[in-house]
């Protein structure tokens, strides 16, 4: 039925692959939630998102006020700031793995301090 | 057994009286010296505190942390967190002990903007900044939550895990409340703002940095 759905409105692979992506990534942030990794209402935000990034995909005209308001009329805009939207994952990616590192470091640092004060670290 | 945790950063002229006043409250007190270039560690082991020396500035998150560990280690079943400049006025320390000593809160948060307190506009907004985007990123309105006075109750002493490391690890306490379904009281306190404690806290750049790590870890994590 799903199928037949998909083939009376002509969607395109993209159309029918980015909103699973979006639902696998709402899956996984709701699972999150129920290993206490992440809280209700930050998973609340994702879904959101990824929500808003499937419903584009599915009705791409919906977003042609936004292309009105910002000047994405042609392809090579489009081109530029898909461009864009890639340096801003990488950027963000970046600062995650930075911020790993430094919690690493704070590891080490605290682990020391702590020896040294003869406070090792207590699982209770 | 009550344990009083103070962070401190070069505060060798202010933490003897803060860990005076903190010992008539605490079975103990615990300063993390989080890379003093000053006489910061050697004045708080002649005040009696336990002082666990980090090798390097972590900030103030990961000097939190580190004493929360070391609270932990000597079996602490309540936690005060201390600002290391004196703004806190420690009579205030038995009101924010009261709710969890009475088992009707795992966490509670010291208000500065609950009462009449002399406090600069610059740093009113900032606040309210830091408690709104707290709010966006948590979904729990903390009036203050920006404050490193707070008293964590056992449940929350043992579940608390602050994994930033600079001031928005303030956010993070709420996080964790949110995350770990801790009891929450807000209690407001007097603020003794001077000239050296004004100078010492965050600035509004700073703030608006803080905001952007919180809202990008919030989102990305």
């Amino acid at each position: 039925m799903i199928l037949v759905f998909f083939h009376s409105v002509k969607l395109s692979s993209y159309q029918l692959v980015v909103p699973v992506l979006a639902a696998i990534a709402c899956v996984y942030a709701w699972n999150l939630v129920l290993r206490q990794k992440k809280t209700i209402w930050e998973a609340i935000l994702w879904t959101i998102f990824w929500g808003f990034i499937g419903v584009i995909a599915v009705y791409p005209g919906i977003i042609s006020y936004l292309s009105a308001v910002t000047g994405i009329a042609d392809q090579e805009n489009a081109v530029l700031v898909t461009f864009l939207g890639i340096l801003s994952f990488i950027v963000f990616y970046l600062v995650i793995r930075l911020e790993e590192l430094e919690q690493r470091h704070t590891k080490i640092v605290r682990a020391l301090a702590l020896r040294e004060a003869g406070l090792e670290k207590n699982d209770r | 057994m009550i344990v009083a945790v103070i962070p401190a950063l070069n505060e060798a002229s202010r933490i003897a009286r803060v860990i005076r006043d903190a010992k008539r409250y605490a079975d103990a007190v615990v300063v993390v010296d989080d890379g003093s270039t000053d006489e910061t560690a050697t004045v708080a082991g002649r005040e009696g505190a336990r002082v666990i020396r980090h090798i390097q500035n972590g900030g103030a998150g990961a000097a939190t942390m580190t004493g929360i560990e070391a609270a932990r280690a000597l079996d602490a079943t309540i936690i005060i967190t201390l600002d290391a400049d004196g703004q806190h006025d420690p009579s205030d320390i038995p009101l924010l002990l009261k709710p969890v000593q009475e088992g009707r809160a795992d966490i509670v948060f010291a208000n500065r903007f609950g009462q009449r307190n002399k406090i600069p506009w610059i740093r009113r907004i900032a606040n309210s900044l830091g408690n709104a985007v707290t709010f966006l990123s948590t979904g729990r309105w903390v009036p203050d939550s920006q404050c490193g006075f707070k008293v964590f109750g056992p449940k929350a002493v043992w579940q608390v895990d602050l994994r930033m490391s600079g001031f928005e690890f303030c956010s993070e306490i709420v996080r964790e409340s949110v995350r770990n379904g801790w009891r929450v009281v807000d209690i407001p306190t007097r603020v003794l703002y001077s000239e050296y404690t004004l100078a010492k806290g965050q600035s509004f750049a700073n703030g608006i940095r803080t905001a952007f790590k919180i809202l990008l870890r919030s989102f990305l994590r």
